[in-house]
């Protein structure tokens, strides 16, 4: 039995590789069907189609979903991507059923995609103990630290490993992409474009967590993952990354509910982030909105806004 | 028309019939030398012959009517003129008779006069006679008395004084002589009146008042005016004498304007160093030997206005509109104004016109992307006065300059209209003037736009430590706030502490909250007015600012404001970038 399945792993690396080289497409998929996406589900919405796909993860080692909305204009021509990170708790589901993108998307003819938070089903002892760490809390980093490192791999799962997914198997212009995200899916959002100068067009956040290694989320996770090297912490900290940024020219839109508990709960320091930003000059228009809360109901308000904001990058 | 001229006419129309006829024989030959080779054609050049004359009949029957209905005019004409000579003759022999019946009256009473008292003298003298008629025939009778007297001795001595009495009497002499003499002195009347009019009855009548005629549109220009009257009826005229006046509405005037003349022997004139858009109140009076006609009614002429000037600093425009605005050009109003403009470039040959412009200000719709050139004149009665200075109008973008008249004394504006200035000096407040218009505690100014709902964009230039309000405002908004501080206006403003920038977006005194971490240095202002929004941009960078969602009642006009020393620079002109029109 053993024996069985150590071969099978082996069968499973070499053909890895061997995909990894292969640049074609096409055979890529046909060679390891494994590797395929299968759909999991489409609705029509706004023209278009909301559909989610699960596939087998080379970086985070089990399978992932991921939802992709595909807007009219995707059945007759390439279509910049927006990435959605989500924050805490969520996976593939919360944005699209609960943020209303669809129709702005629909609108400036974008394909959103939006992953999961974490790996899932990986079996790593102590994953589910803590809604803020672990399964549906990924961070976003490439963990360092056992026994997280083999599948906790976030970060170059969406900076690397779903980008190319997504160019091979849908209409997607692979030059023009931009990232967004909430709260915790804020932080990857910001690390991921100040980390890739020139990667994303744009870059947006719904009430992020800007300093992560200030605050007790961050503190938590990064020592979790990252274990007690500081650089490495500050290497995924927007505010640090922020300070010695240099790249093209971003534009960053905030959206920070004023009524947000963790905002006063001093998890998400929007000002370090603000003052790190005037320093360097990295353009950032920063909106506290007055009465909203760090729910779903204050993406919904303002996700038209944004995806404006990456329309205006992505259309150009 | 006179009988040679009517005669004339008849001749041409019997000489054109004659040559048709002749034309219409030579046909009728040709017809017949074809044989009767093709009898269908034939039949058909026929027809079409003959319609050609039916029509070329009625033509003429046509041209006889009309020529027939002048001829009716000319006899009614002749009537009434032949009728109104016979009037006035009639006229001027009953003035004849009642002159030399008074006349005569006046002598008959005369001479009755005189037979009266003629006959009184004559009848004392007959009383007379017979008094001495009785008086000798008493002393006959007393002496023949005495005669028959028998008594001698008494005889004797009465026929002594009888005898004295009657040598008395008979030596008397006796006045056979009329008193007065049998004729009658007959006065002669004063017929030289009546020899006067009699002889006038055979000369030409003086003239009747000639008519002012209308005046001729596009006859005037700025100075002059073109006159022209004509004869009342069939006079003969030596020569007409014209005069005009200044017709003024000036009312502290009280005396009138001297009157004008001119001597002119035609029935027009061209009268000239007049006031341009003028009234002047004209009549004319012909003179022939007889005497002058008396003053035709006087017809008001008006002199063309004075061109308007267009100003270019109160003119703005936006891709598809531009409103014009301009000074009269004329101390008194005129009736209307008209428009002229083309594209620069074109010869001319698509130039457009708007008329009955009622005030000095008009709305055009243009083509985007264009530069036209623009002129206006001024019209009143006389016609159109000469075009104004043209101005220049470009339709790249949204064009407007600073309204002077709004600013806050502490501005000053630059030149051009474009760049405000709040300077350090500290104008005592006495030194200011205020006016209903500016702004008296925002140090602030209103620019313009074209009263149309459409889209608009312009940038403003702005010093890194200038604390600045720029936006829009409704044209009313309140001169003692601050912008952004009412509900009538709408403003960026930004704000220098010692730590930090601060921006805020003021609408009703509230705004936002919202960080900005690179300055903006030059701001894009985009106004869409279907879409009731007011965004700002970081137009160095693209950067999205904010946006006011705001439904506009009225037209807004932008509005800048400094809230301390600086300077701030418009920019118009410019299209909005394609990152802001989607």
């Amino acid at each position: 039995m053993n024996r069985l399945t150590k071969l099978f792993d082996k069968s499973q690396i070499v053909l890895r590789n061997i995909n990894s080289e292969l640049k074609c497409h096409s055979l890529y998929i046909t060679v390891n069907s494994a590797m395929a996406l299968t759909q999991v589900s489409s609705n029509k919405c706004c023209d278009g189609y909301q559909k989610v796909f699960e596939h087998d993860s080379s970086e985070l080692k089990c399978k992932m979903k991921f939802a992709i909305y595909l807007p009219p204009k995707a059945e007759s021509s390439k279509c910049p991507v927006l990435y959605w990170l989500s924050g805490l708790t969520c996976t593939e589901q919360n944005f699209i059923t609960k943020a209303g993108s669809q129709q702005a998307a629909s609108e400036h003819g974008i394909i959103i995609v939006a992953p999961d938070t974490s790996p899932r089903g990986c079996n790593i002892e102590g994953e589910d103990e803590s809604w803020d760490f672990g399964t549906g809390a990924g961070f976003y980093v490439n963990a360092t630290q056992e026994p997280w490192k083999t599948n906790y791999r976030m970060y170059s799962y969406v900076t690397e490993e779903l980008p190319r997914l997504i160019n091979s198997n849908f209409p997607a212009d692979p030059e023009k992409m931009s990232i967004s995200g909430h709260s915790m899916g804020g932080h990857g959002a910001l690390i991921c474009a100040l980390k890739n100068p020139g990667k994303y067009k744009s870059v947006s956040a719904f009430a992020p967590i800007c300093n992560p290694i200030q605050c007790a989320w961050g503190q938590k996770a990064f020592s979790g993952y990252l274990g007690p090297d500081k650089s490495i912490w500050e290497s995924y900290d927007a505010t640090v990354l922020a300070e010695s940024y240099s790249g093209p020219e971003l534009d960053i839109l905030i959206d920070q509910g004023r009524d947000d508990q963790f905002l006063s709960a001093s998890q998400l320091l929007p000002d370090n982030l603000i003052a790190a930003c005037s320093k360097k000059k990295i353009p950032v228009v920063f909106r506290l909105q007055q009465g909203y809360d760090h729910s779903y109901y204050f993406i919904f308000s303002f996700i038209n806004d944004h995806i404006k904001h990456h329309a205006k990058y992505l259309n150009a | 028309m006179d009988v040679f001229e009517v005669r004339g006419r008849l001749d041409v129309i019997a000489e054109e019939l004659a040559s048709e006829e002749e034309e219409e024989e030579a046909t009728d030959e040709d017809v017949f030398e074809q044989g009767s080779s093709d009898v269908s054609t034939h039949t058909q050049q026929m027809k079409e012959q003959l319609n050609k004359r039916r029509s070329k009949l009625s033509q003429k029957i046509v041209e006889m009517e009309n020529f027939a209905s002048n001829l009716e005019e000319i006899f009614i004409t002749v009537e009434e003129n032949f009728g109104r000579q016979e009037q006035n003759l009639e006229q001027h022999y009953n003035e004849v008779l009642q002159t030399l019946s008074q006349r005569n009256e006046a002598r008959a009473a005369a001479l009755d006069e005189q037979k009266n008292s003629k006959l009184e003298c004559l009848y004392g003298q007959l009383l007379r006679c017979g008094q001495t008629l009785d008086a000798s025939k008493e002393l006959i009778e007393s002496a023949q008395e005495l005669h028959r007297r028998p008594d001698k001795h008494g005889f004797l001595q009465a026929v002594m004084p009888v005898m004295k009495r009657v040598e008395q009497f008979a030596g008397e002499e006796v006045d056979l002589k009329l008193g007065v003499s049998l004729d009658f002195q007959v006065l002669t009347p004063d017929l030289s009146e009546v020899r006067q009019m009699m002889e006038s009855i055979n000369v030409l009548p003086a003239p009747s008042a000639p008519v002012m005629n209308p005046q001729i549109a596009n006859s005037a220009t700025d100075t002059s005016l073109h006159v022209c009257w004509s004869l009342f009826s069939d006079d003969t005229v030596e020569f007409y004498e014209l005069y005009w006046r200044l017709i003024s509405d000036d009312c502290t005037m009280e005396t009138l304007q001297e009157v004008s003349q001119l001597k002119v022997k035609e029935t027009h004139c061209t009268v000239s160093s007049l006031r341009p858009n003028a009234q002047y109140e004209l009549w004319v009076t012909a003179t022939n030997t007889t005497g002058i006609s008396p003053a035709s009614e006087r017809a008001v002429y008006m002199t063309v206005p004075s061109p308007p000037v267009l100003k270019p600093r109160q003119c703005v425009s936006s891709l598809n509109a531009a409103l014009i605005r301009w000074d009269s050009g004329n101390t008194d109003p005129v009736e209307s104004y008209t428009l002229e403009f083309g594209e620069t470039g074109t010869d001319g040959s698509g130039t457009e016109s708007i008329v009955a412009i009622p005030s000095c200000e008009c709305l055009l719709q243009l083509q985007p992307q264009k530069i036209y050139i623009l002129h206006v004149r001024a019209v009143n009665i006389g016609g159109p006065s000469d075009r104004s200075e043209p101005v220049h109008i470009s339709t790249t973008g949204t064009f407007f300059h600073l309204l002077e008249d709004t600013a806050h004394p502490s501005l000053s504006l630059s030149a051009d209209g474009l760049t405000m200035f709040y300077l350090d000096e500290d104008l005592p407040i006495s030194h200011m003037t205020f006016s209903d218009n500016t702004f008296n505690r925002c140090v602030a100014v209103l620019g313009d736009l074209v009263p149309v709902r459409g889209q608009y964009y312009w940038e403003v230039e702005v010093d890194e430590d200038a604390e600045f309000r720029v936006g829009v405002a409704y044209e009313d908004t309140q001169r003692n706030s601050h912008l952004g501080g009412n509900n009538t206006s709408w403003c960026m403003r930004h704000i220098l502490t010692p730590s930090r920038h601060k921006y805020e977006f003021l609408h009703s005194g509230w705004t936002p909250d919202i960080r900005i971490t690179v300055q903006p240095l030059r701001i894009g202002v985009f106004l869409d007015y279907s879409r009731g929004i007011l965004s700002f941009y970081n137009a160095a960078l693209r950067q999205h600012l904010y946006t006011f969602s705001c439904h506009f009642l009225h037209y807004v006009q932008p509005c800048f404001a400094l809230d301390n020393p600086g300077a701030l620079t418009l920019r118009t002109g410019m299209t909005a970038p394609a990152y802001i029109t989607p």
